[in-house]
């Protein structure tokens, strides 16, 4: 046994006890998450072996709690006094206040000062000197505070600065007892957002706040928020996601922005001067979020917040103006979609349709709106999904009060969503030159067509829908259209949502034309397109154009 | 006689497995009493339940299998002072029949049962979130 003990007191090996008197026995050591098999002196202490299980699972000796058999091992006792024995389990409850679970492996935060950073000393302090319900009230003991700085403000501070630039000891700081104490109360939350005088002014400007602040579910959601840094990331995850889908909107980008300056900005600063942290960046994006995140990251892949199933009722919208927080829509906001954006309303608002008319104004937006990535996967949903496209072409302006065109559009919109994919077709769109043409060209078109309503009826009804539909590609099936590069470009631009293909429509006259012996089927394609279905001038120009 | 050998050899089971860790580690039992040759005066653990008030708490408790056990369950006794509905308030005396799993004793239930639906029965709405004594207090009996 000696022999043993020699031995073992030369190695420096965690798996060999300390006190080596007496026979090893293997105990487990079991926390909920994890399970450890320590060996141990039959006749140790609980001490002794405390001390073995503080090396095992990293944690500090005070903060163990072993339990055996429904008992408390407490410290002065010997394991052979609780029967513990070779190849029973103990159970082990690392102490970090509000963190049940011993977690073992992962770093015990737990709030105690091993950081050398200053500030995290005053919170370590207060939370053995203040009551929770105090919060920061009780200044008096501050005065015991290592920082030696009186004054509460230039603590906190400080404490800021430090926040910001160690995201560790945030989380260390939200492990610290007192800050989860105070959390967990959302009243006491509460009133020490609502003292803010700052807050205050930004709640009179804006009832959704208030109205989000006294939402109790919603303070408890955002605590547990930031208590849990791996679901804060993902809920920002979500919110960014979420934002830069709103930018790709034209207008939405104002409408954020709008958004950002009135709530945001004062809340972040209002925010940055009591808590130094960001639980609240959440609370800024997220007026409402009625659904329940869950604890762990989210890793199925996030919905498709463009997705159709919100456009069952766009006439419901009644949400004024887009990109607008909880006011908008009917859509029940959900994690991925923290705005409660509700994309079919979103585009029959007027708001929207007003940008409509601006993005003709400004291809440039065009473009941008184009290269927002989401737009892809937008127009691909829309693919999918007719009834959500044709309710969004119907309620455009241009085609209000044009039933009959919207019949058209209607039937036409498969084909037509497919050519929005048409990555060509994408790549005129963002052209700000070609859409430029395109305008103009529209513009000729309807001047013509008030001119002379008779001669192109077909061309009306294929015109109009332009660009404003925020995507009117030249959409063409392109076997139908001449093989040549550059006219094909007119070409698609004549054929504007058409109806009928221009074989089919000119199909007679072409017929006739092949009758007359012009045999360039290509070239009467052509003629008779830029004529619009006039014989008599397509024969013109092909007279003109061909040396025979 | 046979029967209360079959409720010996029972309870010894139940000894051995909690003495062997059973369960996921939230709760814990043994003989309150090495030499307690009837089995009768058991000590039980709980681990408050993580999102709850009664998180990083933990709760002993008294369990005592009467010479009915276990066809009949348990008096269940908390030690440490709880908010818990079902719980007397003055002696931590558990009403088994207000944890709903409990309420219809079965006798394949054991303690190690007892024991984990009480842990439930503190994740429940109408139970997660009441307010708790400061820990540490003992029920004075």
């Amino acid at each position: 046994m000696a022999e043993q003990g020699a031995a073992d007191l030369g190695n420096n090996n965690n798996n060999k006890p300390e006190a080596s008197e007496g026979t090893i026995i293997k105990v487990t050591v079991k926390t909920p998450k994890d399970k450890e098999e320590i060996a141990i002196a039959e006749d140790a202490s609980v001490t002794q072996f405390k001390e073995e299980i503080s090396k095992r699972f990293k944690a500090k000796q005070d903060q163990l709690v072993l339990i055996f058999a429904g008992k408390i091992l407490k410290d002065g006792d010997s394991l052979s006094q609780h029967g513990i024995k070779d190849g029973l389990t103990v159970h082990l409850v690392i102490k970090t206040a509000h963190n049940t679970s011993a977690s073992s492996s992962t770093s015990n935060q737990g709030g105690n000062s091993t950081t050398s950073s200053p500030a995290a000393n005053p919170i370590t302090s207060l939370s053995h000197r203040l009551s929770p319900a105090g919060g920061f009230g009780d200044l008096a003991s501050l005065a015991g505070l290592g920082m030696g700085s009186a004054n509460f403000m230039e603590l906190q501070q400080q404490m800021q600065r430090q926040l910001m630039s160690n995201p560790e000891m945030l989380s260390q700081i939200m492990e610290n007892p007192l800050v989860q104490n105070m959390m967990s109360n959302p009243d006491l939350m509460r009133q020490m957002i609502m003292a803010n005088p700052q807050m205050q002014q930004l709640m009179e400007r804006n009832p959704e706040i208030s109205h989000m602040l006294n939402n109790p579910e919603l303070m408890r959601q955002t605590m547990e928020l930031a208590r849990n840094p791996a679901m804060m990331q993902e809920m920002m995850r979500n919110q960014d996601r979420a934002l830069s889908n709103l930018e790709s909107i034209p207008g939405g980008y104002n409408a954020l922005r709008r958004m950002y300056t009135d709530i945001q900005e004062p809340m972040f600063s209002a925010a940055r001067e009591q808590f130094g942290n960001n639980p609240f960046s959440a609370l800024g994006g997220n007026s409402d979020s009625g659904a329940q995140p869950s604890r762990t990251e989210n890793r199925e892949p996030l919905p498709n917040p463009w997705g159709p199933p919100n456009s069952s009722n766009p006439s419901e919208s009644g949400g004024g103006t887009t990109g607008s927080t909880s006011t908008s829509g009917a859509t029940n906001p959900s994690v991925s979609n923290p705005l409660g954006v509700n994309p079919g309303s979103m585009f029959n608002s007027p708001g929207m349709q007003s940008l409509l008319q601006q993005i003709s104004e400004n291809p440039q937006l065009m473009q941008n709106m184009l290269s927002a990535p989401y737009m892809r996967s937008m127009m691909q949903s829309l693919a999918q999904n007719p009834e959500l496209a044709s309710q969004v072409m119907m309620n455009n302006p241009l085609f209000a009060g044009n039933p009959q065109l919207q019949e058209q559009f209607r039937s036409q919109l498969p084909i037509f969503l497919q050519q929005m994919q048409n990555p060509e077709a994408l790549s005129v769109m963002a052209n700000p030159r070609a859409m430029q043409a395109l305008m103009q060209i529209q513009q000729g078109l309807q001047t013509l067509q008030t001119e002379a309503p008779g001669l192109m009826p077909s061309l009306m009804t294929s015109g109009i829908p332009g660009v404003p539909t925020g995507g009117a590609v030249p959409a063409e099936n392109p076997a139908s259209s001449p093989r040549n590069g550059t006219v094909r470009d007119h070409t698609h631009i004549l054929k504007l949502p058409p109806y009928q293909t221009p074989e089919v429509r000119f199909q007679t006259q072409l017929d006739q034309l092949n009758a007359m012996g012009f045999i360039n089927r290509e070239a009467n394609l052509q003629a008779l397109i830029a004529t619009g279905g006039d014989i008599n001038a397509a024969i013109e120009r092909l007279l003109g154009s061909q040396p025979s | 006689m046979a029967v209360q050998q079959h409720k010996f050899f029972r309870l010894l089971e139940e000894l051995e497995e909690g003495q062997k860790g059973g369960g996921d580690g939230t709760v814990s039992w043994g003989l309150a009493d090495d030499d307690d040759m009837m089995l009768t005066h058991w000590n039980g653990m709980i681990i408050g339940p993580a999102k709850t008030v009664y998180e990083g708490r933990i709760y002993s408790l008294k369990v005592d299998c009467g010479h009915r056990y276990p066809e009949y369950p348990p008096m269940v006794r908390f030690v440490n002072k709880i908010n818990l509905t079902g719980v007397n308030s003055s002696t931590g005396a558990v009403d088994l029949k207000s944890v709903s799993a409990l309420s219809r004793w079965k006798n394949s239930y054991n303690i190690k049962m007892v024991l984990q639906e009480l842990r439930q029965h503190m994740m429940m709405k109408e139970n997660s979130r009441l307010s708790q004594p400061p820990e540490g207090q003992v029920y004075s009996n």
